[in-house]
């Protein structure tokens, strides 16, 4: 938990991976620019001090990630989101059964999602009920940029898409977390147009619509659509980085957030590996809205504020109860490991110590 | 260096050099000569080349394909220029651009594969600049003391340019009176509207939704607030590709002073 002028905020990151982009991975040329593009948008938002190289950055592994995450309790919990890219990388770039590994390991710690694609057909009905059966995936992660072999991407709007939404809806899959951001050559940038969110949403009124990085260079047509759309919610990766070296940026860009949404659907994500949260959640939690901004769009970026986006938004969509994680918390495998149980007993209410 | 040949006076640099500050990033609405895009200008008599770089290699084709042919036929449109000849560096598809430009092939041409109509990826873009454009424009008259029910009924021909002033005066309520304003957030706007012919006739009201449709005083604010909005999407994308820029030199300098 971040302390913050003697508050905690529980931080729940709702938006990593845990990858393998190592030249053995590798099958097309596409995986070597995607990684290349990554590290761009690594080394542009990060400290320099803290700038990984790039064979770390190939693939880190579950040791490291578990340390980033949580060996400074920057975070407390964690969403796995995966990437698939198999057109790209052999055993695939970041894939349900990859991050699996890690997520069953420290099931209380890690949500696991998982994906679909439309154009694998029945084949991908039944791969989506089989992650349903293996795992009981709370959400799933699309990637309508993805390439498939002469296609080169797919929409949420299409006929195709509904039949898997469907799916979704019948299996109680009810997060539906859609990358529409920057574009990462070498997919293609249209293939990322925020547009087919607008339809999905109120076609599926039942499911939420997670739209990863506010839709950033589209972040207009998203606040848009979600403002009419009260389903649909914006996570903060790319953005947040914003607080770290472009702080007027993120004032304003939060400013829009706050006022087209609301502070109930906004929710942090750092996109870890593309960054870490042991530096980024105190970047975030420290950053302030300028006076111009605060005084413009009639919004706070408070302490109340910054405990549903950090954690109590998206502990809703997937239904984690903060207060007994804090408790579990303080004598589980990673607090042990990090020597973190007294900083979960820290702030135990009186009644509870008998 | 320009030199002259028999055939007339070559073109003056800073001729060439306003051509192309007319010329703007579609996606940020903002000119490529203030964005440093543009390398070098050479002028060889009617002759002119014109060297391009853009923040990253894999900036999309449609924009890159945009400003390279807007670079051209700006710098076209001066008498003194016979032809313009366009280079783009270090981007993923410098040859196809580079040779459709230069050929004078359209964008379906140069990329056969291409999914996706040029001309709608700029009509939506052209769209979302006048819409950021328009919030300024409208800024200026609030600032004047005009309410939101004077500003939706403004109309082209309300509108009296005064000579020598950086200023235009603006009738309001049956021309009963006028407010002035500074022209150059209004001329930015309206130049945007000419050039996709949204507001022309004498008649035809100046603001409009991001939909191009009049405005409703009671809706004023909301577009008002989308306004705002575009420019904050385009100057965040401004700050991405600024922030890749600045990336990928800090890397070349590296590699060079290796």
């Amino acid at each position: 938990m971040y302390q913050h002028n003697g508050e905690e905020i529980f931080v729940i990151d709702g938006h990593v991976h845990l990858w393998d982009a190592t030249e053995e991975n590798i099958q097309h040329q596409g995986g070597e620019e995607f990684i290349q593009c990554f590290y761009d948008y690594h080394t542009t938002f990060t400290p320099e001090e803290r700038q990984w190289d790039i064979d770390e950055y190939r693939k880190y592994g579950a040791d490291r990630m578990v340390e980033d995450l949580f060996g400074n309790a920057a975070a407390d919990m964690a969403i796995f989101q995966p990437t698939y890219l198999t057109d790209f990388y052999d055993e695939g770039f970041n894939t349900t059964e990859q991050n699996a590994e890690l997520a069953t390991e420290h099931p209380e710690r890690f949500v696991l999602n998982g994906t679909f694609d439309p154009r694998d057909g029945e084949e991908g009905l039944e791969y989506l009920e089989e992650l349903h059966e293996k795992y009981d995936i709370p959400g799933v992660k699309l990637y309508t940029a993805e390439w498939r072999g002469d296609s080169k991407g797919w929409r949420l709007d299409d006929e195709d898409a509904f039949e898997f939404l469907e799916k979704c809806q019948e299996l109680g899959i009810e997060n539906i977390h859609a990358h529409k951001g920057p574009t990462i050559r070498p997919l293609n940038r249209d293939a990322f147009d925020v547009k087919d969110v607008d339809d999905a949403a109120s076609s599926f009124p039942e499911l939420n619509f997670i739209v990863e990085h506010v839709g950033l260079p589209r972040l207009d047509d998203f606040c848009w659509i979600a403002a009419q759309e009260t389903n649909v919610y914006g996570g903060l990766a790319v953005a947040a980085p914003f607080a770290q070296n472009r702080p007027g940026k993120f004032s304003e860009i939060m400013s829009e957030l706050l006022w087209w949404l609301g502070e109930d659907r906004v929710l942090f994500g750092s996109d870890y590996a593309l960054w870490n949260p042991d530096w980024l959640v105190e970047e975030v939690l420290e950053a302030e809205l300028t006076e111009e901004h605060r005084a413009e769009y009639g919004v706070e970026w408070d302490l109340e504020t910054k405990k549903k986006v950090m954690g109590e938004n998206i502990a809703d969509l997937y239904d984690i109860d903060i207060e007994a994680k804090r408790q579990t918390f303080e004598d589980d495998e990673i607090s042990q490991q990090f020597e973190l149980e007294d900083h979960y007993a820290s702030e135990e209410p009186a009644a509870a110590d008998d | 260096m320009s030199t002259q040949t028999s055939d007339g006076p070559a073109p003056a640099r800073a001729a060439v050099r306003d051509q192309l500050d007319r010329v703007t990033d579609p996606e940020l609405d903002r000119s490529i000569v203030a964005l440093e895009y543009v390398d070098a200008i050479e002028i060889d008599g009617g002759h002119v080349s014109v060297d391009l770089t853009l923040p990253t290699a894999w900036c999309s084709p449609a924009f890159a394909w945009m400003m390279a042919v807007d670079a051209r036929d700006e710098i076209e449109s001066l008498p003194a220029v016979e032809e313009a000849r366009i280079t783009l560096h270090e981007h993923m598809h410098e040859t196809e651009i580079n040779r459709g430009v230069n050929e004078d092939l359209s964008f379906a041409e140069a990329f056969p594969d291409a999914d996706g109509d040029v001309a709608a990826v700029r009509a939506e873009l052209d769209d979302k600049a006048r819409v950021a454009r328009q919030y300024d424009a409208v800024e200026a008259l609030l600032e004047a003391g005009l309410d939101a029910r004077a500003i939706v009924d403004v109309r082209l021909r309300d509108l009296e340019y005064v000579d020598g002033a950086d200023s235009v005066s603006i009738y309001v309520r049956d021309s009963s009176f006028a407010v002035t304003v500074p022209e150059a957030p209004l001329e930015r706007y309206l130049e945007k509207t000419r050039e996709i012919g949204l507001v022309s006739a004498p008649a035809d009201r100046l603001f409009r939704t991001p939909e191009g449709e009049p405005i409703d005083p009671d809706s004023f604010d909301l577009v008002h607030r989308r306004g705002r909005l575009a420019q904050v999407n385009m100057s965040s994308q401004g700050g991405i590709c600024d922030g890749l820029r600045e990336a990928r030199e800090g890397r070349l300098e590296e590699t060079a002073g290796d």
